[in-house]
C-alpha cells in the first residue's frame, strides 16, 4: 500500500511537472506570437450585411456593432467569458441598496478621436440624447433611467424609476458607447462622422461599399493597437466574400456560410475561428396572438394553441440532433434553452433541467393521443425563403409526420414574416434571436405577457412575477434562482421551443494574428495585427 | 425645331412626374412594414413608431408624396437608413456601373463582331461551328457561375486579378482595369454571343448580296469586299442590337456587381429593396426612370436632327 501511494505521489509530480512545462510553452507561445506582431498595415475585414447608421443612438443592426468595437469604446464590455468588465468605467457600479442609484467612476485622463476630453460630462450628454433623442433606439433599452447627474468629472451618478438589474449589460452595448460632446454640438449628422473614444477613428464611408477606420492618435492605449487602418468591405454575398479571402482580396470573413467551412477549413493559408453564439433559433408557438402584439391575448383555438400535449408531442417528435446533422451539416450547437452553453448564466440556470436532444416518437405519438384532438395540424411559417429554410421545414414536417402530427410550410420573405408573426396570422414561426449577454435579454421580451417581441401572445401571470423579480433582483444567485424557475414554466408550456444556438464561422487569413472573436459573434480586432 | 423641342421636353416632364408617383405608389406596394425591416430585431412599439415618425412613415400617403417630390425638386432626395444623403450615393454609384456597362459593350462587340465576321466567311468550316457552339455556351452560362468560376480561376488560384471590389480610374489607373476587366467579360459574354450570331447572319446576307458580287468582279481584294462592303452594312443591324442590349446590361449588372462586389448602382438597387429602405430606392428608381426618359429624348432629337421628316411628321401629327 505504501509503495502504492509512493507511486501515486510519484506519478503526480510528473503530472504537475508536464502540466507545468505545457503551461510555460503556452504562455511562451502566446507572448511570441503577441511579439511578432508588427505595427502598420492595413486589415480588410468582408462583412457579411452592411452597418446602419454609424450612430449609437441610431444604430439597430447586429454588423453595426462589429464596426462600433473598434471605434466607440462603451462604459463596459465583456472579457472571453462573457463576463461584464469595465472599458471607459473604471470598476462595475456600485448600486444603493433601495436599488435605484447607480454610481459609476470614469477614466481619467481619456480623449475623443476629436482631441477633446472625456468626462462624466460627456456621459451624461450622451445618456441623455440616448433618452431624448428623436428616433433613438436606446431610449427604450435605457428607459428606467429618470435622470444623470455628474457631480464631477470622474463619477456618472445614474437615477431609476425602478430597479432594472440588465442595467449594466445594456451599458456593455450601444447605449454604453460615449459620444463626442463637441462632434454632437457641431451640427452635422454625427453618423457622417462619428468621433467617441476608440483605438481607431473614423476615415470614410462609401454607401453599401466600405467603411475606413484609421488609428488613433488620441488613444489612451495606442501602444496595443498595431495596425494602422481597418477597411471594413461590403460584401453580402456569402460565396464572394470566402473567395475574396481566398484571394487575399480581404484578411479576415465575417460568418462563412456552412457550404463554405469545410472548404476553408482545408485551406493553409486559412484559419477558421469558430464561435457558439449567444443567440437561438426556435420555433414561436401562437398561442394568444389573436389581435396583434401586445393588444389583449386569448387563445387562438389551434390544434397547437389549445392543446399543451400537443406542443410538447411537437417538441418529442423533433430530434434536434438530426436537424442540426441533416441541414446544417453538424455545425450549429443543438440546445432546449434560450441562454447558450457559451453563457455563465448557462449552467447554474440549466441544472437538472431536462433536455433530449433527440426524439421520443413513442412518447409524442401518446401525448397526441392524450390531446384528444384526432389528426392534428399545424401551419408552420418559415421567416425566410432560402434553401436553408426550406430544408429546415421539410425535416421538421417529416419528424411530425412520425408522430401523427401533419405539418404544411409556408416560406415567407423575413419582414413579411416579422409582420405576420406581430399580427398574429400564424401557427408556429421558426426564427431566431441573436441573442443578449444578460438573460433578460433573451427571456422577458419573448415570454413576458408586456414583452414587445412576445408574438406567442403568450401569458402568465407566475412567470411574470419571476421575471419581473430578476429584473429587480441583483445578486447572481437569486437571478439564477429566477430563471430557473423561468426556464421550467417555459420548458413546460411551449410558447416557444427552442432548437439549437447557431454557431458562427469567421475566416482568417494566418498572416494576421489577434483576431478574437467571442460569443456575442462580434469580430475583435483593436490588438490584431500582421505577424512578422 | 423650338416647338418641337419644346413639346417633347415637355411630354418628358410629365412621363418623369407620372414615374414618380408610380415609383413612390409601387414601392409602399411591397410586402413587409420598412419600419420592421429597419428596425431590425427591435420591434418595441416606442421605436417602432420612432422609425416611422423619422422617415415620414407615419403621415398620410399624399403629404408624404408631396414632401419628398418637393425636396426632390429642389435635388434633396433625402437621407437614407444610413443616415447618408441618397443623392450623393447615387451620384457616387451610377458611374461605375456606366463604366462597367461601356467595358462590357467593348468587350462584347470586339468578341462578337470578329467571331461573326469569322463564321460567316468560313461557313460550314470548323471555325463557324466553334463560333456558333461558343455563342451557344456563352448564351446559356449563368453569369453568376461565369464569374464564380473566374474567381477561382483567375483570383484564388493564379492570383492574376483582385476576386472583388473596385477602385476608381482617377485613383489607380491600372487597378480600375483589373478589377473591372473580370465582370466586364462576364457581362460581354452574353453579349459577344447575342452579336456573334446577329454579325453571321447580316454578314451571310451581305455576302450573298448583288453589291459585293459586284465588288468581287471589279476585282477587288476579299479584305476590302468583307471589311469595306459586307460589314459595313451588317453594323446597321450590329449596332441596333447594341443599343437594344443597353437596358439588359445595365439590368445584368446588378448579378455581375453581387458576384464581384463592385459598388455600382444595381447592387445600390438591390440593397434598397433588401433592406426596404423607402428614401433610398425611391430616389434610385426616379433617377433610373428619369435616365431612361432623357435618354429617350435625346435619342428623339438626335433622329429629328439626322431626318428632318420626322420632326415634320411629328408636327403633322399633333
Amino acid at each position: 500500500m505504501k509503495v502504492s501511494i509512493r507511486r501515486f505521489a510519484s506519478l503526480a509530480l510528473v503530472a504537475a511537472c508536464v502540466a507545468a512545462l505545457v503551461a510555460a510553452v503556452a504562455a511562451a507561445r502566446t507572448t511570441r506570437s503577441s511579439a511578432d506582431i508588427k505595427n502598420g498595415g492595413t486589415l480588410t475585414i468582408g462583412l457579411a450585411e452592411e452597418p446602419d447608421a454609424l450612430d449609437p443612438t441610431l444604430a439597430r443592426t447586429f454588423v453595426g456593432r462589429i464596426v462600433f468595437l473598434a471605434m466607440c469604446e462603451k462604459l463596459y464590455d465583456l472579457d472571453s467569458h462573457l463576463n461584464i468588465v469595465p472599458q471607459l468605467a473604471t470598476a462595475l457600479p456600485q448600486v444603493s441598496k433601495d436599488k435605484l442609484t447607480y454610481t459609476i467612476k470614469v477614466r481619467n485622463g481619456v480623449k475623443f478621436n476629436d482631441g477633446t476630453t472625456f468626462n462624466a460630462a460627456a456621459v451624461k450628454t450622451t445618456l441623455e440624447r440616448d433618452l431624448t433623442f428623436k428616433g433613438s433606439v436606446r431610449a427604450s433599452e435605457i428607459s428606467p433611467i429618470n435622470s444623470v447627474d455628474a457631480p464631477n468629472a470622474t463619477t456618472v451618478v445614474l437615477h431609476l424609476k425602478a430597479p432594472y438589474s440588465p442595467l449594466t449589460a445594456q451599458l456593455a452595448d450601444r447605449a454604453g458607447m460615449i459620444l463626442s460632446p463637441k462632434a454632437l454640438a457641431s451640427g452635422g449628422t454625427f453618423a457622417q462622422n462619428p468621433v467617441c473614444v476608440g483605438p481607431f477613428m473614423f476615415k470614410d464611408r462609401v454607401a453599401g461599399d466600405h467603411i475606413t477606420l484609421v488609428k488613433s492618435p488620441y488613444y489612451y492605449d495606442k501602444a496595443k493597437v498595431h495596425l494602422a487602418s481597418v477597411v471594413y468591405r461590403i460584401m453580402t454575398d456569402p460565396s464572394s466574400r470566402t473567395q475574396a479571402l481566398r484571394a487575399g482580396d480581404i484578411q479576415v470573413e465575417d460568418r462563412i456560410q456552412s457550404t463554405d467551412v469545410p472548404t476553408l477549413q482545408k485551406d493553409s493559408a486559412i484559419t477558421v475561428k469558430k464561435a457558439i453564439t449567444i443567440g437561438y433559433q426556435g420555433l414561436t408557438i401562437n398561442i394568444g396572438n389573436k389581435n396583434g402584439l401586445l393588444k389583449p391575448y386569448s387563445n387562438v383555438g389551434t390544434d397547437i394553441a389549445k392543446s399543451q400535449f400537443i406542443r410538447t408531442a411537437f417538441d418529442a417528435a423533433l430530434d434536434r440532433t438530426t436537424i442540426n446533422k441533416v441541414v446544417f451539416g453538424g455545425l450549429n450547437q443543438p440546445d432546449c434553452y434560450p441562454i447558450a452553453p457559451v453563457s455563465p448564466w448557462y449552467k447554474p440556470t440549466t441544472k437538472g433541467l431536462a433536455c433530449d436532444l433527440h426524439a421520443n416518437v413513442n412518447l409524442a405519438k401518446q401525448l397526441v393521443k392524450a390531446s384528444g384532438i384526432a389528426n392534428p395540424t399545424v401551419s408552420l411559417m418559415l421567416g425566410g425563403t432560402d434553401p436553408v429554410n426550406a430544408r429546415l421545414g421539410q425535416v421538421i414536417q417529416s419528424m411530425e409526420s412520425a408522430a401523427g402530427i401533419k405539418v404544411s410550410v409556408t416560406p415567407t420573405q423575413f419582414t413579411t414574416a416579422l409582420n405576420r408573426a406581430d399580427a398574429g396570422t400564424f401557427e408556429a414561426f421558426a426564427v431566431g434571436w441573436s441573442g443578449r449577454v444578460d438573460p433578460d435579454g433573451n427571456i422577458f421580451g419573448f415570454v413576458a405577457t408586456p414583452g414587445t417581441l412576445n408574438d406567442s401572445g403568450f401569458t402568465n401571470s407566475k412567470l411574470d412575477y419571476i421575471l419581473n423579480g430578476a429584473r429587480k433582483s441583483l445578486t447572481t444567485k437569486s437571478r439564477t434562482t429566477l430563471y430557473r424557475a423561468a426556464m421550467q414554466i417555459i420548458h413546460r408550456q411551449r410558447p416557444l421551443i427552442y432548437l439549437y444556438h447557431p454557431v458562427n464561422y469567421y475566416g482568417v487569413t494566418k498572416k494576421v494574428d489577434g483576431v478574437q472573436i467571442y460569443g456575442d459573434g462580434l469580430i475583435r480586432i483593436n490588438n490584431a495585427g500582421y505577424t512578422k | 425645331m423650338g416647338g418641337f423641342l419644346l413639346r417633347k421636353a415637355g411630354a418628358a416632364l410629365i412621363v418623369v412626374f407620372l414615374s414618380s408617383i408610380v415609383v413612390f405608389i409601387g414601392i409602399r406596394a411591397l410586402p413587409g412594414d420598412p419600419a420592421v425591416a429597419l428596425g431590425a430585431e427591435n420591434r418595441d412599439p416606442a421605436v417602432m413608431a420612432a422609425i416611422r415618425h423619422s422617415y415620414g412613415l407615419d403621415k398620410p400617403l399624399p403629404v408624404q408624396y408631396v414632401k419628398w417630390i418637393s425636396k426632390a425638386l429642389r435635388g434633396d432626395l433625402g437621407l437614407d437608413s444610413r443616415q447618408l444623403p441618397v443623392g450623393h450615393t447615387i451620384v457616387t454609384r451610377l458611374p461605375i456601373t456606366l463604366e462597367l456597362a461601356f467595358l462590357a459593350i467593348l468587350i462584347g462587340t470586339v468578341i462578337g463582331v470578329l467571331a461573326g465576321v469569322i463564321a460567316a466567311v468560313r461557313r460550314g468550316k470548323l471555325s463557324d461551328h466553334t463560333a456558333t457552339a461558343s455563342a451557344l455556351v456563352g448564351l446559356s452560362v449563368p453569369h453568376f457561375w461565369l464569374g464564380l468560376m473566374m474567381i477561382i480561376a483567375f483570383a484564388v488560384d493564379l492570383h492574376w486579378l483582385p476576386a472583388s471590389g473596385y477602385v476608381s480610374f482617377r485613383a489607380h489607373p491600372i487597378g480600375n482595369l483589373e478589377h473591372l476587366l473580370m465582370p466586364s467579360l462576364v457581362l460581354g459574354t452574353g453579349l459577344s454571343a447575342v452579336l456573334m450570331r446577329q454579325t453571321r447572319s447580316a454578314m451571310l446576307n451581305s455576302l450573298s448580296a448583288d453589291y459585293v458580287r459586284t465588288a468581287r468582279a471589279k476585282g477587288l481584294s476579299e479584305r476590302v469586299v468583307i471589311g469595306k462592303h459586307a460589314l459595313r452594312n451588317s453594323l446597321i443591324t450590329v449596332t441596333t442590337v447594341v443599343g437594344l442590349q443597353l437596358g439588359a446590361l445595365i439590368s445584368g449588372a446588378v448579378i455581375t456587381e453581387q458576384i464581384f462586389v463592385i459598388p455600382g448602382f444595381g447592387r445600390l438597387t438591390l440593397d434598397a429593396v433588401n433592406e426596404r429602405d423607402y428614401t433610398l430606392l425611391q430616389g434610385v428608381v426616379l433617377v433610373a426612370a428619369t435616365g431612361y426618359v432623357v435618354v429617350n429624348l435625346l435619342v428623339d432629337v438626335a433622329y429629328s436632327l439626322l431626318n428632318p421628316r420626322i420632326r415634320v411628321t411629328g408636327a403633322t401629327n399633333q
